[in-house]
């Protein structure tokens, strides 16, 4: 609770900074504050506390995850010292959107009542909605913004019209009485069965899991690298957890399970087959997000809620593979930032090019990022598509996740595909300017992704 | 400890190469490694005690039986004999035909080495596939940056193709770690001793295979090979064929005869026939290149075909032999590459029109080539007629007909083979002023003829090694209920 206080008040402080004008105080002060508030998760490890009658329970998932998003939040700090450096309006503004998002995310890895689901979920969006149009100037980022907001308030709808109907069915907004009730009846009620499919959609709103995956790339495409980075990473987690804590208490009864396979095998297609055709890399992290996603949600299929006993297994699965997803994701979006300023502002997956002769360690972090989102061994990304492949085929679940392995294949491919442009030597030398906070992040990233592919056991 | 050292040897003098990036003694370096593991590979092999050795064995991630195991017995000593005795000849093939940047190719070929290593000495299931999947790292890059024609079209696919096996394998490794009892594990030891029923082996044995038969590869899985080959720089070729090749036979044995046994025999008809199949395909289409390395391609994969089809004949002859071709081939395509590689600085590419008549300009270097020939097509006293005659003694002994097919290639590998030496040396003179064989294409190239010359004379040598476990092999498979 008091990491939450202090996050949301270290918002405000920063408010106050801007408006004092002490825009260098601005990432410094936040990271201090953020490094606090892990301080704080850290000293509540193992001890499970519920908060507001019990409609928040801080365990030892949702401190791994808080702890993970607020890390993460830190490296997209650090990046933004450098990414603002040339702005000077609004900056204070963007760095406490962030940090009120956090404060959804951080609800939303440990809510047991929906009643904090959707408040959790609201809190998580808006500033994102801001956020995302935040290049006032830029018709692009006007776009992201408004598809976001027109998108993000019917997936609220679809969330509300659930939960209202789960109230119906259930008499509760409490996600362990809504599970009990799903269970005494077997999941024969029409009203809860029509209630958890809404309720899923929001949650697969936010996840990006097709169909609801629309946003993704358009918002990806126009939002200012920086928040395309907090959204592919910090929102993804949040998204993730409160996915798995809606499936961890109240349990997976048939119906949902067969919504469920139709939602995997759609994001791993969708995703992976669309993402081949990509040329600009922040719509192909779009679509990369798409089909992690998928792998995401493969493992929550897994899941038959706390009752049926390895619910933890698959908790421990998720975190590890978006922390290790969002530590390559942030890492090669520096890169795509330092990439862009090196070719005026282009997106292409050509952009890349040249980076092997001008900044060779670069590159090499580059290529284990890439290798680790793709799943090459010795990274993390494979040790998370390898867990995820155990837990399937542990459930029973052989031909979706032979379905999977084949969309892993696909997902080589593209990966692949910009690898090679880092290793193009373009017949000009190309002048890659990097600061060095920005090369001290990403080497962070790729050597994160290599160690915890070497040792696991850390996350 | 040493057998680690196996693996960390290359691994650091790659490094070493990649930082200190020394132009002039870079391939001096990297041969020195390739020699000390070499040294290190001979000792092991004379303190060998006939069975199966562990090294090191750690516990890695025990919740899903990954342990970093090394060790070897008989099979695995011969694929580190192999690996071991080709490397330093391609790494030496630098010398005479260079590709580029010294260094940074030598690093990328030592890292291959180390992960090679890593593959023939893994004991657990899922350790084997981490390595299988390193060796190609360095591969793509090095056929990316001096690869051919259409080198990133050609390089991306063939990484495709073989990742689809791989990650088919992972997933199979997977569900049989899955099947052990509770603290789950992926040793080789604890998965053999699994009984998979019988319809679960009928699929099992396909994704397996999947990944093997791609890597050596097997029609109808070849698809990729001839063009990499063809494109991939001469050192590249030599790695993919003579030794990447045999993780597939090697995977085989490893995976396949011990997990799914019962499968395995249900399927071996069909194996066979594709292989066979693909073998004939692979000898008659070698006969019809124009390009002289995608002939020697086809003509690997023919060989292939053959390996694997004897492979799965279930006797003592077909294993051992297949055990001893290995060896064979690697030697032969480590010389046939180079012997390509040589004759197209001379001339300029590797298209037969280009050449004709080269053995009035260069005699010694003709003399050389036409022992190469000679291994090629198994003729008495070469490592390949060993090889070869336990092969069809297998073939003869699982069916009559399928010992036909076998002599149908002994004369389709005489034609092409004999066919591309009178293309690129006899004929009328092409009066084009080639130089003859120097001191460095004989020191290449006589130690690798007197290698498989004396194998052939001598074959127990090699022979010794896999007796043992192809008896226990096939012991535990006459066993089976």
């Amino acid at each position: 609770m008091s990491a939450l206080i202090l996050i949301s008040v270290l918002g405000v402080v920063l408010l106050y900074l801007g408006l004092f004008e002490k825009k260098s105080w601005l990432a410094p002060v936040g990271i201090i504050g953020l490094l606090g508030a892990i301080a704080l998760f850290a000293t509540g490890w193992n001890i499970d506390h519920a908060l507001l009658g019990g409609m928040v329970v801080f365990d030892r998932f949702s401190t791994g995850f808080n702890i993970g998003m607020a890390a993460i939040t830190i490296l997209i700090f650090l990046f933004g010292k450098d990414y603002y450096a040339r702005e000077q309006r609004h900056v204070a503004e963007q760095y406490a959107l962030m940090l009120f998002s956090l404060v959804g995310g951080f609800l939303l890895s440990s809510y047991t009542n929906l009643l904090m689901l959707f408040i959790g979920i609201e809190v998580l969006s808006i500033p994102l909605y801001v956020l995302a149009g935040a290049k006032k100037q830029h018709l692009r980022s006007n776009e992201a913004s408004f598809k976001y907001f027109i998108l993000g308030s019917f997936s609220t709808a679809f969330l509300l019209m659930g939960i209202a109907l789960l109230y119906g069915g259930a008499g509760s907004f409490d996600l362990a009485v809504i599970g009990r009730h799903i269970a005494e009846t077997g999941g024969a009620n029409a009203l809860l069965n029509f209630g958890l499919f809404f309720t899923v959609s929001g949650l697969a709103f936010k996840m990006g899991a097709v169909p609801f995956h629309f946003w993704k790339p358009d918002v990806y495409q126009g939002a200012p690298t920086l928040v395309t980075t907090f959204m592919a990473t910090v929102v993804l987690m949040a998204a993730t957890a409160g996915f798995y804590r809606f499936i961890d208490i109240t349990g997976m009864p048939p119906t949902l399970e067969r919504t469920m396979v139709l939602l995997v095998l759609a994001t791993l297609l969708v995703g992976n087959v669309i993402a081949l055709r990509q040329t600009n890399f922040k719509r192909l992290m779009a679509y990369s997000s798409i089909a992690h996603s998928g792998f995401l949600l493969l493992a929550l299929l897994t899941d038959h809620g706390q009752a049926a006993g390895h619910g933890t297994a698959v908790g421990h699965t998720l975190l590890y593979y978006t922390f290790t997803y969002s530590l390559a994701t942030t890492g090669l979006f520096i890169l795509f930032t330092i990439a862009k300023r090196a070719y005026n502002g282009a997106e292409h997956n050509g952009i890349f090019q040249g980076l092997w002769a001008a900044k060779p360690w670069l590159a090499l972090c580059a290529l284990a990022m890439f290798l680790s989102l793709a799943g090459i061994p010795l990274t993390a990304g494979f040790i998370a598509k390898y867990q995820v492949f155990l837990l399937a085929i542990g459930a029973g679940w052989l031909k979706v996740m032979g379905f999977g392995v084949l969309m892993a294949l696909l997902g080589i491919y593209y990966y692949i595909m910009v690898v090679r442009e880092v290793f193009v030597r373009p017949e000009q030398p190309v002048a890659f300017t990097v600061a060095p906070l920005n090369w001290v992040v990403v080497s962070v990233c790729a050597v994160g992704v290599l160690v915890l592919g070497v040792w696991p056991g850390l996350v | 400890m040493e057998l680690l050292a196996l693996v960390l040897i290359p691994l650091l003098a790659g490094l070493l190469l990649l930082i200190v990036r020394p132009a002039k003694s870079a391939r001096g370096m990297a041969m020195a490694s390739t020699l000390l593991t070499l040294a290190l590979v001979c000792w092991l092999w004379y303190g060998w005690n006939g069975g199966m050795t562990i090294g090191i064995a750690h516990d890695w991630v025990p919740a899903w039986g990954l342990r970093f195991v090394l060790g070897y017995g008989g099979i695995g000593l011969l694929m580190l004999v192999l690996t071991a005795v080709l490397f330093p000849f391609i790494i030496g093939t630098g010398y005479k035909q260079p590709v580029g940047d010294p260094s940074l190719v030598n690093a990328l070929l030592l890292f291959c080495q180390a992960a090679l290593f890593g593959v023939f000495l893994a004991q657990n299931a899922l350790l084997f596939y981490i390595f299988f999947e390193l060796t190609l790292v360095p591969i793509f890059f090095l056929l990316l940056k001096w690869g051919g024609e259409h080198k990133r079209a050609i390089t991306i696919r063939f990484f495709l193709y073989t990742l689809l096996g791989g990650l088919a394998l992972l997933f199979s490794i997977a569900y049989v770690t899955l099947q052990t009892p509770a603290p789950h594990s992926a040793d080789f030891s604890a998965l053999a001793a699994l009984h998979l029923p019988m319809h679960v082996q009928l699929w099992l044995f396909w994704t397996l295979f999947l990944a093997f038969a791609i890597k050596m590869p097997i029609f109808p899985f070849h698809s990729w090979q001839p063009e990499t080959y063809t494109m991939a720089p001469t050192q590249g070729t030599m790695v993919l064929s003579a030794v990447m090749g045999k993780m597939g036979l090697y995977g085989i044995i490893l995976f396949l005869f011990a997990i799914v046994p019962e499968g395995a025999q249900h399927w071996s008809g069909w194996v066979i026939g594709l292989s066979l199949f693909g073998a004939i395909y692979a000898a008659v289409i070698a006969f019809r290149q124009d390009d002289f390395k995608r002939m020697v391609a086809y003509s690997s994969m023919s060989h292939f075909g053959l390996m694997c089809a004897a492979l799965f004949t279930w006797n003592v002859y077909g294993i051992s032999g297949t055990l001893f071709q290995t060896f064979a081939h690697g030697v032969l395509m480590v010389c046939l590459f180079y012997i390509v590689g040589a004759v197209a600085l001379r001339t300029g590419g590797n298209d037969f029109g280009g050449m004709g008549g080269l053995k009035t300009r260069m005699p010694r270097f003709a003399l050389l080539f036409m022992f190469v020939v000679g291994n090629a097509i198994a003729l008495p006293l070469t490592q390949s007629f060993v090889g070869e005659w336990l092969i069809y003694n297998g073939l003869w002994e699982w069916n009559n007909w399928t010992a036909l097919a076998g002599v149908v290639l002994i004369v389709l590998g005489a034609i092409y083979m004999l066919h591309a030496y009178q293309r690129v040396m006899l004929g009328p003179d092409r009066t084009i002023d080639v130089a003859d064989a120097d001191r460095g294409e004989h020191a290449f190239l006589v130690p690798l003829i007197v290698l498989f010359l004396f194998l052939g004379l001598f074959p127990n040598v090699v022979l010794r090694l896999v007796d043992g476990p192809v008896q226990h092999l096939l012991n535990t498979i006459t066993t089976l209920p």
